[in-house]
């Protein structure tokens, strides 16, 4: 099906399923833990031995030599994989460095051998062994140093580096009022909860694979760009994956060792990354510098907005590109954004939720409020006197399909009761609390992606939905079970859907917040061709059917689905394809983030007391799976602001914190309660779900909701994430 | 010789024991019950929580307890019982608990979950630690998508559930007769002694020996360190070691005394020190971690010795020698260094209880509220006497080398008023004291000032003002 036209009425306007709070269908097997991971698969690969990875001990260099002889002689050891035995191998297009490291080594912790072992101990243990000698050479690791080096990127993902309207420098230059600042943010680690895993098994020249990955079929292609192989030989499955946050867009180390060893040890192969190699072995956030220029007249009306970020990464990699809501959020008629990326010998930068906006709303929403307080104006009204309908970079030829940030602004603020806040900062107390609120606009792209699925009804009228789109914790499962029950009028208990394999249907895959809308977009289609079948096998028209109650309806007749679907039932397959109203409309995702926070006037430490957010999305296709999503991003967004930081050893090379202990998320201690308000919008050109993505606008411009609230509470602008208590006592006014 | 425990009611027996593999490998990979999982490897996440239960002394009654499956070694299941989310369904019934989760939302990724399960279900048949607030009790379980208040409502949703412990307790009798007493693997050795008597002996002639309490340390040395670790002595077993006495004069308390367990006795000390207590670590950290391990490691930075060293507590040590009683302070020598002999350990610590007027003050500051090592960890007792400072003990985690006295800031304060001007000499010549590091945690500059900060604190809070440093009533929705 191609979606080249607004939505008209269709099935999921009826919205007795969609639209409703429905459980996880996943739930029970989650609570019981019987839902398998990928490193779990004992049930397929009963005699899987077990990898244990080594990693580079240096950032850049070489290997000299390398002595696997010890760590093969140890107790248990089946095979030690290195780059010398592992056969030609190829790259990903995708992966910045290669997965299996040397003699060239490019990264710390760079994967360069496997050890494989008849038990997980045994593995560990002889992968001490390894001896690896290193030629170490000088490598660049301070963003800050390297900046004035960088250079305009290629155009990456379709994303232009700079952009510009209007004349800018003019149009600063000449305004009434001006902001002027630089924000940095760190490297981010995306820290789910279960470390990347694969579970790897040949069958002659045949490779299954189990693993925990977002985008199957990139995961298939991508795998056999690395081990040279025909893609047709590949089978990838990740029906349950612990949490991905884009650590798991890519192929990593994980898979590719996993089926290296298992062919050199001849048996099934697992291998988990250990947790403190997490940071270093796989991919981060990388951290930005961002100057933020915005002139406006004595009302803070915006009329110059200039967004610069620069970043790093290895050789060949990409931007964080943070400036890129900047082309959008606010209007004013002189523009400028550009983006700079300097080449960092760090492990590889890449995608983690809501990649650019996340940490561009860290600046740029601060920068706003530093705007609102130098015009006397409120930082709400501020916002909604610069809402603009349209792509401000194009003109009101490109409007936006639904734009509700006004809305979720005027709403979030009643709720939260912003009224009460005390514009000066440092006024309000609570015993030694310094109490202060802040606001954020979120603001997060929609992108929406070709997705397919295959729908089937059986004899006895179950339906069974097949994609290979996943489900990382978002909820597709049940979304995806909900939109094929409201196309074919059955209850959910009738749906079956069966995720994450490679044999189904190609999908979107869960990522960029494109997963939800397209994903059951294709289901959609998938059930409208169904419907076409199953109303003809009836006997009706296809286009008077209407599917309710299990069963078929038109001209006064009633047929059961499953005998329309005969004994042997009915399946279709179809993909949604998207035309080009995403050039004709800009479109995105809105929201506005509401933060409270006391500031301890003795310590510096920080404590978020409430959080509201409003957020316009387009069809709330599930609310209780969308505010789960919103609630844990808001979470994460608190953790950017407060205490998320990869701390770079400059001298060595790599991430210093690799670990839970030291690269700290929010505890449940951290985050207050969270109030969320979706705001009515349905959004008849993104698809004919009219849905848009929610996954992601929860953590942007949360951060910035705390930082503006810290301010508020006690005076502090830190400019430089993430605002530790030490950073903030540093400007406390004395006690 | 073989380890026995109880699961699902049967004995499992494991008979060629790597004494260094942990509890959450043999689940996963020996039993594949791989329900319980495997986040980080070093206590962090809490994914991994598994209920261990064990018999009271004197065997009548039997407690459960919250602990980390990762970084427990197999040695410490002996005689012990086992329960693991897959425990809680019967017949694929889910348990009510599960049931309360799966409706409220409380499991996104899932990879959390079973953990979340077993922290609260633990709660609900009343486990070390049941008492405390849900919050409390999931403190140590880390989750990164749904924002915890789905979580943490499900488990405010869920009352007492009942469940009948005494098949277990009559088949941990049963064990009790044959306790494992160590043994050898790949010539590494192992002992679980069960008399004080015959650990001072293996001490005497294994001085080598590394003694391992709770695991919450060392447990990390090998998932994570990767070490290896020649003789093992387990003293999780050890007859008396355990016992808490409280009487007028203070609270002694055996060297493997729990956290948890000393949490309630401490807040009877001073609500500070309850207080401190409840943020060292998660529950199963808690659980697991001993009050000697917390003193014996000699970590600079760990909770326990600075308010114990204000506080005036003193510490024993024993060898077959005989017995060593010192001010708690004298044990810390240098930094990874500690006055203890070869062959003694640590056997227990005897805290005087405060006089009600005393002035007591106890902060830990960290980066994240909870599950976090301290930035600076502060304890200040000082006795007043008709508006004299007659007595200051003052004493710092975090500001040095190791745990350790504020001598300057204490001799500026005793002899003087209590008054604001005190205060502030005191502040200045704490700056003396201590020449603290940057790290991660806070840099030197805010260590210093943070120092100075919670000396004032103290002031306020002794002026009646409301010095709430964490009792910010957080209600998640
Ligand atoms: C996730 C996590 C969070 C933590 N959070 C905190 C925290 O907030 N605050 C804090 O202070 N600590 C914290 N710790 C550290 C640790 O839990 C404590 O130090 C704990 O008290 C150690 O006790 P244990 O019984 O587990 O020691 P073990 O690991 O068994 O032993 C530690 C050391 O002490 C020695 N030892 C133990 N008992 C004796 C004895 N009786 N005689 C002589 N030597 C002995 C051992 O040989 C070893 O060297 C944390 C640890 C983890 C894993
Ligand atoms: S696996 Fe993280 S605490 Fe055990
Ligand atoms: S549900 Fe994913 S980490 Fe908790």
């Amino acid at each position: 099906m191609k979606f080249d036209q607004p939505a008209t009425l269709n099935p999921i306007d009826r919205g007795r399923v969609i639209g409703i709070a429905h459980d996880r269908i996943d739930g029970p097997a989650k609570v019981t833990g019987t839902a398998p991971y990928a490193y779990e698969r004992h049930d397929v690969a009963p005699n899987a031995a077990y990898g244990w990875i080594v990693g580079s001990a240096i950032a850049k260099g070489s290997i000299s030599a390398i002595d696997t002889r010890a760590a093969e002689a140890a107790p248990g050891v089946f095979a030690v994989v290195t780059h010398e035995n592992a056969g030609p191998l190829g790259k990903g297009e995708m992966n910045t460095a290669h997965l299996l490291g040397g003699p060239r080594i490019e990264h710390f912790d760079q994967a360069l051998a496997l050890v494989v072992a008849g038990t997980l101990e045994q593995a560990r243990d002889a992968a001490r062994l390894v001896r690896i000698d290193y030629a170490r050479e000088e490598g660049q690791f301070e963003l800050a140093a390297e900046k004035d080096k960088a250079v305009k990127p290629p155009v990456s993902w379709g994303t232009q580096p700079d952009s510009a309207a209007g004349d800018f420098d003019a149009g600063f230059a000449s305004a009434a009022v001006k902001i002027d600042r630089t924000y940095t943010t760190p490297d981010h680690s995306h820290a789910m909860m279960e470390p990347h895993a694969s579970t790897a098994a040949w069958l002659g020249g045949r490779l299954t694979l189990w693993t925990s990955n977002q985008m199957i079929a990139w995961a298939v292609k991508e795998l056999a760009l690395t081990l040279k192989m025909k893609p047709e030989d590949i089978h990838v499955m990740s029906p349950y994956i612990g949490g991905g946050f884009g650590s798991k867009l890519f192929l990593r180390a994980d898979a590719v060792l996993a089926a290296l060893g298992a062919r050199a040890a001849g048996r099934p192969v697992k291998v988990a990354i250990a947790r403190p190699q997490i940071p270093n072995n796989t991919t981060h956030r990388p951290a930005t510098i961002q100057r933020i220029r915005i002139g406006a007249d004595k009302n803070g009306v915006i009329d110059a907005i200039g967004h610069e970020v620069w970043s790093g990464d290895l050789p060949g990699g990409g931007i964080e590109s943070a400036a890129m809501q900047t082309r959008l959020l606010y209007g004013g008629k002189n523009r400028m954004t550009a983006h700079r990326l300097a080449v960092l010998d760090l492990p590889e930068g890449n995608a983690m939720r809501a990649p650019g906006e996340a940490v561009g709303l860290l600046a740029l929403e601060v920068a706003m409020d530093e705007l609102a307080e130098k015009c006397g104006v409120d930082p709400v009204e501020l916002r909604i006197r610069n809402d603009v309908q349209y792509d401000p970079e194009v003109g009101p030829k490109r409007p936006f399909s639904s734009r509700k940030l006004i809305e979720c602004l005027r709403q979030g603020a009643d709720r939260f009761g912003w009224s009460k806040r005390n514009p000066k900062p440092g006024q309000v107390r609570d015993g030694h609390w310094l109490v202060g609120m802040g606001v954020a606009a979120a603001f997060r792209n929609n992108i929406a992606s070709k997705s397919g699925a295959r729908v089937s009804v059986d004899g006895k009228g179950q339906v069974t939905v097949e994609t290979d789109m996943t489900d990382i914790g978002t909820g597709s499962y049940t979304i995806i079970a909900q939109t094929a029950a409201e196309m074919l009028g059955v209850a959910m208990e009738a749906v079956t859907v069966r995720l994450g394999d490679s044999k189904y249907p190609v999908s979107a895959g869960s990522g960029g917040q494109w997963g939800g809308n397209s994903s059951t977009a294709g289901v959609y289609a998938a059930c409208m061709v169904l419907r076409g079948i199953l109303a003809q096998k009836a006997g009706f028209n296809a286009e008077d059917a209407e599917f309710e109650d299990g069963m078929i309806k038109a001209a006064g007749k009633a047929i059961p689905l499953k005998q329309a679907a005969g004994r042997d039932g009915a399946s279709a397959e179809d993909k949604i394809e998207f035309g080009d109203l995403s050039k004709r409309y800009a479109q995105a995702t809105f929201g506005a983030h509401f933060c409270e926070v006391g500031v301890d006037m003795h310590t510096g430490e920080t404590r978020v007391r409430r959080m509201g957010g409003a957020f316009a999305a387009g069809r709330i296709l599930n609310p209780k799976a969308a505010r789960s999503q919103v609630i844990g991003a808001m979470a994460m967004g608190v953790g950017a602001a407060l205490m998320e930081e990869l701390t770079v050893d400059t001298r060595f090379g790599y991430f210093v914190n690799h670990d839970m202990a030291e690269y700290q998320v929010p505890v449940h201690a951290d985050i207050p309660e969270q109030d969320v308000l979706f705001v009515d919008e349905l959004d008849d050109k993104s698809s004919p779900m009219k849905a848009k993505g929610v996954g992601e606008l929860g953590i942007c411009g949360a951060g910035a909701a705390v930082a503006n609230a810290i301010y508020n509470a006690c005076g502090v602008r830190i400019r430089d994430y993430p605002l530790t208590l030490d950073k903030v006592i540093r400007s406390l006014p004395a006690a | 010789m073989s380890v026995r425990f109880l699961l699902d009611g049967e004995i499992v027996e494991i008979t060629d024991v790597d004494p260094t593999s942990t509890i959450l490998n043999y689940l996963r990979y020996r039993l594949r019950r791989t329900g319980t999982k495997e986040g980080c490897a070093e206590g962090d996440c809490g994914a991994c929580t598994v209920l261990l239960g064990e018999l009271d002394e004197g065997a009548e009654t039997m407690r459960w307890r919250s602990v980390n499956a990762c970084i427990l070694f197999l040695p410490m299941l002996d005689g012990k019982a086992l329960l693991t989310v897959e425990s809680l369904a019967v017949d694929g019934k889910l348990n009510p608990l599960q049931a309360c989760m799966a409706e409220n939302g409380s499991s996104q990724c899932g990879f959390c979950t079973p953990g979340f399960v077993m922290s609260l279900y633990g709660r609900t048949i009343g486990a070390s630690g049941h008492d405390l607030p849900v919050a409390d009790v999931v403190a140590g379980n880390l989750c990164r998508c749904t924002g915890y208040g789905p979580i943490l409502a499900a488990g405010d949703g869920i009352g007492k559930l009942s469940r009948d412990d005494q098949p277990t307790m009559v088949a941990l009798r049963e064990m009790a007769e044959t306790a494992c007493a160590g043994g050898v693997f790949e010539d590494r050795r192992w002992f679980a002694p069960r008399t004080p008597e015959a650990l001072a002996g293996l001490l005497a002639a294994h001085p080598d020996a590394r003694i391992i309490a709770g695991a919450t340390d060392v447990g990390l040395w090998v998932t994570k360190g990767l070490k290896t670790i020649e003789t093992m002595v387990f003293i999780g077993n050890v007859a008396g070691m355990k016992a808490i006495v409280e009487d007028e004069a203070g609270v002694t308390l055996g060297a493997g005394v729990p956290y948890a367990d000393a949490h309630a006795a401490f807040s009877r000390l001073h609500p500070d020190l309850g207080e401190l207590v409840r943020r060292i670590g998660g529950l199963q950290v808690r659980n697991a971690g001993t009050i000697g391990g917390n003193i014996a490691n000699g970590s600079p930075i760990g909770d326990g010795p600075p308010a114990l060293i204000a506080l005036g507590a003193e510490l024993t040590l024993c060898s077959t020698a005989g017995r060593r009683t010192m001010p708690l302070e004298n044990f810390f020598l240098d930094y990874g260094r500690q006055d203890r002999q070869p062959g003694e350990y640590v056997e227990s610590l005897w805290i005087p209880r405060p006089a009600p007027q005393d002035i007591i003050h106890i902060s830990k500051l960290s980066r994240r509220f909870d599950s976090d090592i301290s930035a600076v960890c502060g304890a200040f007792a000082l006795t007043v006497e008709n508006g004299l400072i007659v007595r200051a003990r003052i004493a710092f985690g975090g500001m040095a080398a190791t745990p350790c006295r504020a001598s300057g800031c204490e001799a500026a304060l005793v002899g003087k008023p209590f008054a604001a001007e005190t205060i502030a000499s005191g502040t200045i010549a704490l700056a003396g004291d201590f020449s603290p590091i940057t790290d991660v945690r806070g840099t030197a500059t805010y260590r210093a000032e943070v120092a100075a900060n919670l000396l004032w604190r103290l002031w306020y809070r002794a002026q009646g003002e409301d010095i709430s440093v964490l009792a910010l009533e957080s209600s998640h929705g």
